[in-house]
């Protein structure tokens, strides 16, 4: 019975991942990546882990595989085109290769025994909590370093341009203007807002005298 | 031997649950449908059978009988996937909520859980389907080739990753107060006090920003600009039709159902209620059932609750709702889980 | 008969050369960079399976800080990504080979 199961999950998990690398559109590799981290995490259940199992659907199949095809939608990629093959010797020796660890394989699988069943209570959220925040404190730290590392790698690579100023407010249509187009005595620390659709009204606002002789002198 | 009984067991508890899932989640569209009417001054759909209530199957027939259009440059296999990832993963749910204590059959003596299974890391699975069911939404708005879909499906799962977080974040406080992640356990420990130590008393921090989560999680008013007839045409679901939309506006509201059913085990008791437990004695057939129509006059009122709201507020915009998300129910969601961890360190007994 | 050990650790190393022929074959940087994923998996699928038969939960907890550092990698390589292609306008490796714009 599990190991029908057993064959079920890897059989779903090969296919998934030999579909991901036969495809070339990669939104369809990204669903056949997504099928094999399901598969993963069944068998992971049956190994006596359901807390990693879980982690595993909601971190792998959930986050990193949703910003992928994300990235895949945004940036629109397409096909691939199947380029010319220039080593033909490659060919058959990938064959014999493949074929001399399906044979390893075989054997392994032929000749080894004897190993004892999972045992039910070892993948528990209780035993993983007890461990991690006792005996592997230190990695668990790090790992949240590492983590507050990542966040801020992804930010600065996804801005453009400056930063804008934290009490600026830009609404779509209009534009911001800095303040020394109006008052160019304005210190740069000067952070007034006003929102307006002249120059002239915004001089009026801010209370800069002379802005009208300038402007009527060209 | 032992084991087939077993699972056809599981099976006959599947499909009870599959029916009344169906059912309920029937009757919720229609009750929206007539809420809203007297919200907004007006009757609902009444002509059908009493008082409208056969209306759901007018509808389903409805769905059947449309002709189904498939748009010309659509990627075929994506566009069939999508409903179908939606729907499964709405209803991949549904098993781990129990409706009620354990209970005796009557007229045999076999003691039954109501529920269709139990364990260990059942508030984890329900966390890691919800995040599946992003891609029913991202690829229904990819496949459809049509620029209203993709931004609509975009700005969809964007909004459901990062309310998300805040949704996680606000069930530490309740997995902190209870020691577990196992559903049926948290709501055994919610009948302490004569059945009334339900952890919204504990925790009303907590239920707030995951009611607020939630209703940004099943792109419900006021979160549901990505859907909205108003602002996308119809968002990621405009080239879909009959059968297909029918799945997609099915697992919407099989969402609010698991949704609601979640709030309900975790913030409101489950099937607990004061003193029910010494009136009718612990076990009994009669204990179970009242147990189990508790829990759905609970489920009940938060679905009225999220119809109450759609009824009621305007929408948010995109850069505003994402701001909400982000700049404030994040750090509030923290702040609940420091505030929880206090009390349990100043009233280890509670 | 149970699954044996040498079952899961045989479908792990197949995951695992699947994707080392992914990383090879492949000219897409984020289909490349999914067959990483793929040999990650499969490692995993080896500590997982290490920890069941010997009964100690080190495997699962470094299968722990494995998903968390690829979490952390899929952040800021897609970002790497994205960057690359705002200023290349091509996604192919072999065409984004030499450090010249």
């Amino acid at each position: 019975m599990l190991a029908l199961l057993f064959i079920l999950f890897a059989a779903l998990a090969v296919g998934c991942a030999l579909a991901m690398v036969a495809q070339r559109n990669p939104l369809y590799s990204a669903i056949s990546l997504v099928g094999v981290f399901v598969s993963l995490a069944c068998l992971y259940v049956m190994l006596a882990a359901p807390f990693i199992a879980a982690v595993q659907v909601i971190v792998y199949a959930g986050a990193i595989m949703v910003l992928v095809v994300f990235v895949i939608m945004l940036l629109n990629v397409e096909h691939e085109e199947r380029r010319p093959p220039r080593l033909k010797f490659l060919v058959p020796m990938a064959v014999v290769l493949a074929a001399v660890l399906i044979g390893e394989v075989t054997f392994i699988l032929v000749t080894v025994r004897d190993f004892a069943a999972p045992v039910s209570n070892v993948g528990l959220t209780h035993s993983i909590g007890s461990a991690l925040f006792t005996q592997y404190l230190l990695p668990f730290e790090i790992t949240s370093i590492l983590l507050l590392m990542a966040m801020v790698g992804a930010m600065t690579l996804a801005r453009r341009g400056g930063m804008l100023t934290a009490n600026a407010r830009v609404v779509p249509g209009t534009q911001q203007l800095p303040l020394s187009i109006v008052d160019p005595g304005a210190k740069p620390y000067d952070l007034r807002v006003v929102e307006t659709d002249t120059t002239d009204e915004a001089a009026r606002l801010l209370g800069v005298e002379g802005l009208r002789d300038q402007s009527k002198r060209d | 031997m032992d084991t087939t009984i077993d699972i056809i067991l599981k099976f006959v508890a599947i499909t009870v649950v599959f029916v009344v899932v169906l059912l309920v989640v029937a009757y919720t569209v229609l009750a929206e449908r007539r809420i809203l009417g007297f919200i907004q001054g007006r009757l609902g759909p009444n002509r059908v059978g009493p008082g409208g209530l056969l209306q759901p199957f007018a509808d389903l027939l409805k769905f059947i009988l449309k002709e189904d259009i498939v748009p010309d440059k659509s990627t075929r296999f994506v566009y069939f996937l999508a409903p179908v990832i939606a729907t499964m993963s709405a209803l991949m749910t549904m098993i781990v909520y129990p409706f009620g204590p354990d209970t005796r059959i009557p007229f045999t003596s076999i003691t039954i859980p109501l529920v269709v299974t139990r364990f260990d890391v059942a508030l984890l699975y329900v966390l890691g389907i919800t995040s599946v069911g992003v891609y029913g939404i991202m690829l229904a708005g990819w496949s459809s080739n049509n620029k209203y879909s993709l931004m609509g499906g975009l700005r969809s799962s964007a909004q459901m990753i990062s309310y998300e977080l805040a949704l996680g974040l606000s069930l530490i406080g309740v997995i902190l107060l209870t020691g577990t992640l196992d559903l049926t356990q948290i709501v055994d420990r919610q009948s302490a006090w004569y059945g009334a130590r339900w952890l919204i008393l504990l925790q009303p921090l907590g239920f707030i920003i995951y009611m607020i989560a939630a209703i940004a999680e099943t792109n419900r008013v006021p979160f549901d600009l990505p859907e909205a007839e108003t602002e996308l045409v119809a968002g990621f679901h405009t080239e879909y039709s009959a059968m297909k939309f029918a799945l997609f506006f099915l697992a919407e509201y099989i969402n609010m159902f698991t949704v609601a059913m979640l709030a309900t085990t975790l913030f409101l008791g489950g099937w607990n209620f004061p003193f029910i437990e010494s009136i009718f004695g612990r076990g009994t057939f009669l204990f179970g059932l009242v147990s189990a129509i508790i829990f759905l006059a609970k489920v009940c009122l938060i679905l009225f609750l999220y119809i109450w709201l759609r009824g009621t507020l305007p929408r948010f915009r995109f850069d505003q709702l994402m701001n909400f998300g982000w700049k404030i129910l994040l750090p509030l969601a923290l702040l609940n889980i420091f505030l929880t961890a206090t009390l349990i360190v100043l009233f280890p007994n509670l | 008969m149970a699954p044996q050990l040498s079952w899961y650790l045989a479908l792990s190393a197949v995951l695992f050369t699947i994707g080392v022929t992914g990383v090879i074959i492949k000219r897409n940087i984020i289909a490349m960079f999914m067959c990483i994923e793929l040999m990650l998996n499969a490692v995993n699928l080896t500590f997982v399976a290490f920890a069941s038969f010997f009964q100690d939960v080190t495997g699962q907890l470094f299968v722990f800080i494995v998903m968390t550092v690829a979490a952390a990698e899929a952040a800021v390589g897609l970002g790497i990504i994205i960057a690359i292609f705002r200023n290349r306008e091509t996604l192919d490796v072999d065409d984004a080979s030499i450090l010249k714009l």
